[in-house]
């Protein structure tokens, strides 16, 4: 016989029928069903073939240790592997698929593995696949996870959207069973803002499977009493189907919302998933405990099932497991199924009770009691059709078409050993128990081995009202409710061995790992704990051992001839279950992936045809397209080329800003760069160069006093957050008895270069004041006015061109417009926009350095600039470190210019130069090319290039070597100015 | 030029008001954002809020000796600088008037939407009207402000206007 539906009774709403399919055949269940129970009631026994030995295998629990029943859910974009029947909620045309199986999951082609399974024991592969050595990559392993596996991702985009969200609480409750709901409601009550975090789809935990009575009401009705009164509270949240799945740092916990995986069709407008961050002041779980299966031969049949499980189908969904049922155990919990059982008209064929001595208070069933026995084998195919019972060296065999098992609890303690505690074995519950000392979090009820409802209300009332009280909130202890009909365990289960087994006892079922593999790994010198988890793979996949790790424990223990303590556990590590990569990535997708950072420039280079380079998180043109150009060095090349003759027009809005105010700035200033800037006049720009504590330069850029305590301090786009973050560091940390304010203004201003012989024209057009020559000088800076006064904004005659050069800096909402005048002011003279590849070419084809130079390996002598540090100030950052005896060698690598000798041929940035006739190795290497480019003006690639005695040996042939790509070009060392050598375009 | 007429492209100009259930995102006008920098020995945002106040501006903590001051219109150039003398040698002002773009959000559900970007706990009793922190929203930082039970000021960099204003439409979907 098969399980199938009760005519009446549980949680399910039998006027709401749902249909939905499995390996695409029709079924049907109720709303309230999860998919397990609605495929039980349906009669499906079979769901599914187990990882390695392709076993038939059946639904095993009613909650998320589930490790059979993993199912894919849905199609297409929506495709879910591995999602476990008992957690799913049941929805209207929900579609399920078998796994790990093929044709189909009733005949399944791999179950040969089952047959082969004496030479598949643990360390098989290993072993095994050891040789030839290259085989493994290209045949055994493909082969291998071909036949081992889960379900398949799809590689179809997800429709579905996700988001991440924050929450702060007094409290958090993670488990919304009965100790979950009394701790929620007597900490609620007392006033503390608490978070009632469940994985269920319903909250209730046990409650919503108990037949006991409170105060002389069903279960039910006091739980739907509490929720209501909970409900009513503004300062409780309930967060129903949220797995709490890891405790980090700060009492942060992480949980996943299944917001719309019970629907067919989610709305667009909500996502799918949503990941909590619940930083909670304290927490308590009250997360309950998992049952433990007997290891007994073929506990993994279908028809085999955990007690507790049972229960909840027979009380929660209305499933009747099957007609014979037996019931194995070594505690007192599974008679509450007994008794259950017989009151919905099924009288278990017999209960096998481990414990000779097994007398259950508050059990008067008929069923037959079989006390000091064992289930020692079950038998069956693809459905249980009978037990070996063993009892006193005698087996007894018994037809029975389901069997619950209760082997224990280990209490549910995962979340309490993230930060690094170790479970505690205890001899008294038989179980590993969390440790104590957790900082910011308690556990209550099952969790901390407390058993029986009365006793988990009461210990979650407790400790609900201690936690409120230890953040202020005062409150009363609650009148608990009267329980009757419950059976407690008089006393923890003890593990055994089961005598007599002769089939195949698993113990990690998702892994097919059984308990001989464990026998071997201890023979084979793999019995610590760490070990054997690697050696025979128990506890590893998506259930993390929930079901199997105590007994795996046990097992080693009595083989090794140790108690558990001894052997221990593995490292309980986040997520307590599977989290989608959906979740975690919330909108960071797409569009969302990462900010855009734009110009106020942007839309302006955009219309002029810019095609844009991700710089960071900036979007800078990079060069602007006309038509008939074919490829982005034509542009490039055209754009450098008008600078130079005519003018050109480039966004420098991304350089950073930094406005310093202050009686000391100019002190601050001093001390900040390596070169003076004490003595800097108003009205003027300087060059600076910032350096390490290390000597090292960090940062260059330009300057300008724009009155007496106010400076505007450009930084490279690279380094503008990095420069800001120094200066404030020197401000606060090293000086804090300078009075200096410092302000990021990167955003404020529209920065635009205009460069080239006739650019002073077109500015005049722009700026109303007299910017000759004579009036406003090479390294001027001033406040100007534009249009007649329209616009304020900032001027400065600096170049990083070698051309003459401005930079205009308008507030940045003008800039558009700004931008749009020059080009309209120019367009007599020639002007052009240009982007920062040609930006690019002109400043190497001068011989100015950017990041690439300042890598962090030179000093200011290795780029030309030894004289600009002062040597008279007192101090400033870098002076110390930058007196070492090496930082002053001659064999430094320093700046040259490189070109190849002939023009025709190029070179790429980051090749090696090596003296001419060397060999090709890094003994022989003498530095490398930082940045290159064709340049317009030579007519050639150019090259800056950081090399050993560089600026010594102009003229000298060497070899431009490129390792990486097998490249050889022969060159020259220059200098590193190709343009203009004297300056005398800046100054005309 | 004196011709040529300047007109202004405000960073979030053309974007219409995100408006949901319980929840509405909106841009200010680019008007006035002054940071104030206080000397640490002689000033204090009561001394500066009255000068300040006279001249239609609110005050809002930044740092430790630092505030903005935000307003709906725009300081002409000489008003601005008639403020600025007034203020010294108290405080400094750096105009950032177009440098940050001011967003309010407002309705019952604006603190929930937030919290989908800010770890900041935004409960009334923690994050009073009044009270200001700068914090991330999701990847982009930004200044909030309580200025109302439910609603919210968020100064952003310029930069980052448009990404956050798309990340905000994006959080408050749900109430759509």
């Amino acid at each position: 016989m098969t399980p199938y539906r009760l005519s009446s009774g549980g949680l399910i709403d039998r006027s709401s029928p749902l249909s939905f399919s499995f390996d695409g055949q029709r079924l049907n269940g109720f709303v309230g069903d999860s998919l397990a129970s609605a495929l039980l009631a349906n009669g499906r026994l079979l769901v599914g073939r187990s990882f390695k030995y392709h076993r038939p295998r059946g639904i095993l629990t009613a909650g998320a240790a589930e490790p059979n029943a993993l199912m894919t859910i849905g199609r297409d974009g929506r495709t879910e592997p591995n999602t476990r029947a008992t957690m799913q909620e049941l929805y209207q045309g929900l579609e399920a698929k078998s796994q790990n199986c093929w044709p189909s999951l009733d005949f399944d082609i791999g179950s040969v593995n089952g047959l082969l399974s004496p030479f598949l024991s643990a360390g098989f592969y290993y072993k095994t696949f050891m040789w030839p050595a290259g085989l493994w990559e290209r045949f055994y392993e493909p082969v291998i996870r071909r036949a081992a596996g889960l379900g398949k991702a799809t590689y179809q985009a997800d429709p579905d959207g996700y988001e991440k969200i924050w929450a702060h609480c007094d409290l958090l409750v993670v488990g919304a069973g009965a100790t979950g709901l009394a701790a929620a409601l007597a900490a609620g009550r007392a006033g503390a803002k608490v978070i009632l975090a469940d994985e269920h789809s319903r909250a209730g935990g046990g409650l919503l499977s108990e037949t006991a009575a409170v105060s002389g009401n069903s279960a039910s009705d006091f739980l739907a009493q509490t929720l209501a009164e909970l409900a009513s509270l503004p300062n409780v949240t309930i967060m129903p189907r949220t797995t709490v799945f890891g405790w980090y740092d700060g009492n942060v916990f992480g949980a996943v919302e299944r917001v719309q995986k019970h629907v067919e069709i989610p709305a667009t407008h909500l996502p799918v998933e949503r990941m909590w961050r619940i930083a909670a002041k304290q927490a308590l779980l009250a997360t309950g405990a998992e049952e433990r299966p007997l290891v007994f031969g073929g506990n993994d049949i279908p028809g085999v099932m955990l007690a507790g499980a049972m229960r909840s189908y027979l009380n929660r969904y209305g499933v009747a497991p099957g007609r014979r049922v037996a019931i194995v155990t070594n505690n007192d919990s599974a008679y509450a199924l007994a008794g259950d059982l017989e009151k919905a008209g099924i009288v278990p064929v017999a209960i096998i009770d481990g414990r000779a001595d097994a007398r259950i208070e508050g059990y008067t069933g008929k069923a037959r009691m079989i006390r000091g026995g064992y289930v020692s084998d079950a038998h069956g195919g693809k459905a249980l059709s009978s037990i070996s019972i063993w009892q006193n060296g005698h087996t007894e065999k018994l037809d029975v078409d389901a069997l619950a098992m209760s082997g224990g609890f280990s209490p549910i303690i995962h979340l309490a050993c993230h930060r690094g505690g170790k479970p505690q074995w205890s001899d008294e519950k038989s179980a590993f128990m969390a440790p104590d000392g957790l900082n910011g979090l308690a556990l209550a009820g099952a969790c901390a081995g407390i058993d029986g409802l009365a006793a988990c209300l009461e210990d979650g009332a407790a400790k609900g009202l201690a936690l409120a009280a230890v953040l202020g909130f005062d409150g009363h202890a609650p009148t608990l409710p009267e329980i009757s009909g419950d059976i407690v365990n008089a006393a923890p289960a003890a593990f055994k061995i089961i005598p007599g087994v002769r089939g195949k006892a698993f113990v990690d079922y998702q892994n097919d790992v059984h308990r001989k593999d464990l026998g071997l790994a201890v023979r084979e010198g793999y019995g610590h704990v760490e070990l054997a988890k690697r050696y025979t793979t128990s506890g590893m996949a998506t259930d993390q051992g929930k079901l199997s790790n105590v007994n795996a424990i046990a097992i080693l223990a009595e083989a090794r001839g140790i108690s558990p303590a001894q052997v221990g556990t593995t490292t309980f590590r986040p997520f307590y279950t599977p989290v989608s990569f959906g979740a975690l990535t919330g909108v960071s997708h797409g569009k969302h992936f990462q900010p855009v950072r734009k110009s106020p420039l942007h839309d302006w280079a955009k219309k002029n045809g810019a095609t844009f380079v991700e710089t960071g998180l900036w979007y800078r043109s990079a060069w602007f397209q006309r038509s008939g150009e074919t490829g982005w060095r034509e542009s490039v090349d055209r754009e450098v080329k008008n600078a130079r003759i005519n003018a050109g027009l480039c966004d420098v809005s991304m350089l950073g800003k930094i406005e310093i105010t202050g009686k000391d700035a100019a002190e601050f200033l001093n001390r900040v760069y390596c070169n003076a800037f004490l003595k800097l006049p108003v009205g003027k720009a300087r060059y600076g160069l910032m350096l390490r504590e290390d000597g090292m330069i960090y940062d260059d850029g330009t300057t300008s006093r724009l009155e007496e305590n106010r400076y505007f301090m450009t930084t490279t786009t690279a380094y503008a957050a990095g420069v800001m973050n120094h200066l404030e560091f020197c401000a606060q940390a090293l000086w804090p008895d300078l009075d200096v304010r410092l302000a990021s203004v990167t955003d404020q201003w529209a920065q635009m270069a205009i460069v080239g012989p006739k650019a002073r024209t077109i500015l005049e057009r722009i700026v109303d004041a007299d910017i000759s020559n004579e009036a406003f000088p090479f390294l001027g800076a001033a406040e100007v006015s534009l249009f007649g006064g329209q616009v304020h904004g900032r001027l400065f005659r600096i170049s990083f061109s070698g051309e003459l050069a401005y930079e205009l800096a308008v507030p940045a909402s003008y800039g558009e417009a700004v931008a749009d005048a020059f080009m309209e002011a120019g367009s007599a003279h020639g002007i052009q926009p240009y982007g920062v590849e040609a930006l690019s070419v002109l400043r190497i084809e001068k011989g100015h350095v950017t990041h690439n130079e300042i890598n962090g390996t030179v000093v200011p002598s290795d780029l030309g600039f030894g004289k600009m540090v002062s040597a008279s100030k007192a101090d400033f950052i870098g002076k110390r470190m930058l007196a070492r005896e090496g930082l002053h060698s001659s064999e430094r690598l320093q700046l040259v210019g490189v070109v190849p000798i002939d023009p025709a041929t190029s070179f790429r940035s980051g090749s090696h130069i090596l003296a001419k006739g060397a060999e090709a190795t890094l003994e022989n290497d003498q530095g490398y090319v930082t940045s290159s480019c064709y340049s317009p003006h030579v007519g050639s690639a150019i090259g800056l290039a950081l090399v050993r005695r560089g600026p010594e040996r102009h003229g000298e042939e060497v070899m431009i070597w490129n390792g990486l790509r097998g490249e050889f070009t022969p060159g020259r060392l220059v200098s590193p100015v190709f343009f203009d050598p004297t300056n005398e375009k800046l100054h005309i | 030029m004196s011709e040529f007429r300047v007109t202004l492209s405000p960073a979030l100009g053309g974007r219409a008001a995100v408006s949901r259930k319980g929840i509405s995102v909106e841009a200010q006008p680019e008007g006035t954002l002054l940071h104030l920098l206080v000397d640490p020995t002689m000033g204090d945002a009561v001394r500066l809020a009255a000068d300040l106040m006279a001249a239609g501006l609110e005050l809002r903590p930044l740092t430790t000796g630092q505030w903005f001051a935000v307003g709906d219109t725009a300081l002409a150039h000489a008003d601005l600088a008639a403020l600025s003398a007034t203020l010294k040698p108290q405080a400094d002002i750096v105009d950032q008037s177009h440098g940050r773009v001011r967003i309010i959000v407002k309705g019952k559900m604006a603190a929930r939407v937030l919290s989908k970007g800010t770890a900041v706990d935004l409960d009334i009793a923690v994050f009073p009207v009044g009270h200001a922190t700068t914090t991330l929203f999701g990847h982009i930082s930004a200044h909030v402000t309580r200025i109302g039970e439910d609603a919210f000021e968020l100064i952003v960099l310029r930069g980052f206007a448009e990404s956050l204003w798309d990340e905000l439409a994006q959080m408050s979907l749900e109430f759509s």
